[in-house]
């Protein structure tokens, strides 16, 4: 037989963030919602932060009026400076096409 | 796009997410199912966890084949590049150590000198990695002094190569060389410089590695890192010379304008194109050398003025793009006291774009949405392409022949060169 070795061709990669913990429950958290104006965001995010105020009424939902929109702004410093304002326990995020 | 938008960020390649169809992302579309996966959310913001729990980094690790004779290991290697996305549809190299070594034997740099992490998968560019996709793509050690170069310009956090990467407009770095070194490796400047050229392969093999890198390292696969709806000129992107010797006196070089190199200089000049379009400038029989140029300025300017949501990227401090004259009519153009400035100056002013195009196109909203305030804040009766003439490049290169520019036109929020860092021995 005959046998080659080579390399991997992707490199290394380094990992130097976690994601976060997740809530243990959504009742009296808060919850932002961040748009990058985008890809119909401004139609879609309001019925997420409407379904959870509906089927959470102990979680407070941010709407995403409330923060910096669009692709060039939502991940700025001032972006995450409101959030933290807010005091958010989390975000949901969209949309990506 | 989302995972290696993530990764990017120093997360593992995952993330929490919901998915929809496209049809979900249009205009006027039907919004039912955001309702119907309200569940997700709710558990992407509670429940979900990544399989990753500690920080680090991930080596790539080796690789073996076995197979009975040395021409089936060959297949059975390219059969694993194809079957992992690793590969580009050719035939390829295995990088094995010696392989690689040889190609190392090209630069000065520490295998391990780490250029940069290539978006949107964040993987990590070191010298080594770079030269094992040259070796993949059938390069030469010479030539990986100028792809280390090139990747150096591509990742200058000023060409945002995190969003070319993922764009669905296909954009692709253009690489244009300047200096001696460009003709001892046999990088075409002349007659079909965008390949394929058996006499000058350089290009082909540099550029291909270039979109391995961007691929492999990168993560820029079609319709998952990166959302390119064509894909375009980038199976060997375009790495070619400037023909220095057919430029004109008191017309500089492309890597004296841009990056202030002096003549004798290696050096790398890099943008992002979306597209290039051949423009036929030549009369078909003139009697008047000034009328066959004034004819071909007003059709080239026709070329480039287009209501192209791309200039916008660049306007404020890139470039709408690079247009390449050849030797010939470099010549004419010079004998008839045209400069390089006043080229571009001629081209800015009769590619500015009508209020009503502009209007018309939805141009407007584009420009006007840009994060740059000096772009948001243009003109728009009528819109310049750029916010100034010198943006447009301009550049000697083609066969010599009167008949035909080419027109790069940019997606470029930067233009940037660099020095090419040949070894000492």
């Amino acid at each position: 037989m005959h046998q080659l070795e080579f390399l991997d061709p992707r490199g290394a990669t380094e990992i130097t963030q976690l994601h976060a913990t997740r809530l243990a429950a959504l009742d009296g958290r808060k919850i932002g919602l961040l748009s990058n104006d985008m890809w119909q965001a401004h139609r879609a995010l309001p019925l997420v932060g409407d379904w959870l105020t509906a089927h959470f009424p102990e979680a407070t939902v941010i709407p995403e009026t409330a923060f910096p929109r669009g692709n060039n702004l939502i991940d700025s410093d001032a972006t995450a400076d409101a959030l933290a304002a807010q005091a958010v326990d989390a975000v949901v995020i969209g949309n990506a096409a | 796009m989302t995972r290696n938008a993530v990764a990017s960020l120093g997360f593992d390649q995952d993330a929490a997410m919901v998915t929809f169809p496209i049809e979900l992302f249009l205009a006027d579309s039907d919004l039912g199912p955001v309702a119907s996966a309200a569940d997700q959310f709710v558990s992407g913001l509670t429940t979900w966890q990544s399989a990753v729990t500690e920080t680090g980094v991930k080596p790539a690790p080796a690789l073996r084949i076995e197979a009975p004779d040395e021409s089936a290991v060959l297949r059975r290697v390219n059969d694993l590049f194809l079957a992992e996305r690793w590969g580009d549809g050719l035939p390829l190299y295995p990088p094995t150590e010696d392989l690689v070594a040889w190609i190392l034997t090209g630069t000065d740099f520490a295998p391990n000198h780490v250029i940069g992490r290539v978006m949107p998968r964040g993987g990590i560019a070191t010298v080594k990695a770079v030269a094992a996709t040259l070796a993949m793509a059938g390069g030469r050690p010479e030539y990986l002094a100028l792809l280390i170069a090139a990747v150096e310009a591509i990742l200058d956090p000023a060409m945002e190569h995190e969003k070319f990467q993922a764009n669905s407009g296909s954009p692709f770095p253009v690489v244009v060389v300047n200096g001696p070194m460009a003709e001892t490796i046999g990088l075409n400047s002349g007659f079909g410089l965008l390949g394929p050229d058996p006499d000058h392969p350089a290009g082909a093999s540099i550029g291909r590695a270039i979109r391995l890198i961007l691929q492999n390292i990168g993560g820029a696969l079609p319709g998952d890192g990166t959302m390119a709806a064509y894909g375009a000129m980038r199976f060997t992107n375009a790495v070619f010379a400037e023909d220095e010797a057919g430029l004109p006196g008191g017309w500089p070089t492309l890597a004296a304008e841009i990056g202030n190199f002096g003549a004798g200089s290696n050096a790398v000049t890099v943008f992002c194109a979306s597209g290039s379009v051949n423009i036929p400038r030549r009369a078909i029989s003139p009697d008047v050398l000034e009328d066959e140029i004034m004819n071909g300025l007003h059709r080239t300017a026709g070329y480039l003025r287009v209501p192209g949501r791309d200039y916008v990227t660049g306007w404020a401090n890139g470039t709408p793009g690079a247009l390449l004259i050849s030797r010939t009519v470099a010549g004419q153009l010079a004998g008839l006291g045209w400069t390089k400035d006043a080229v571009r100056a001629f081209l800015w002013e009769h590619s500015k774009i009508v209020a009503d195009e502009v209007e018309r196109t939805g141009l407007t909203e584009w420009i006007r949405s840009s994060s740059e305030a000096a772009t948001a804040a243009a003109p728009t009766d009528p819109w310049p392409i750029c916010r100034t003439p010198e943006q447009i490049l301009l550049a000697v290169a083609g066969g010599a022949h009167p008949t035909n520019h080419l027109w790069f036109q940019g997606e470029a929020p930067a233009v940037v060169t660099r020095e090419i860092r040949l070894p000492q021995n």
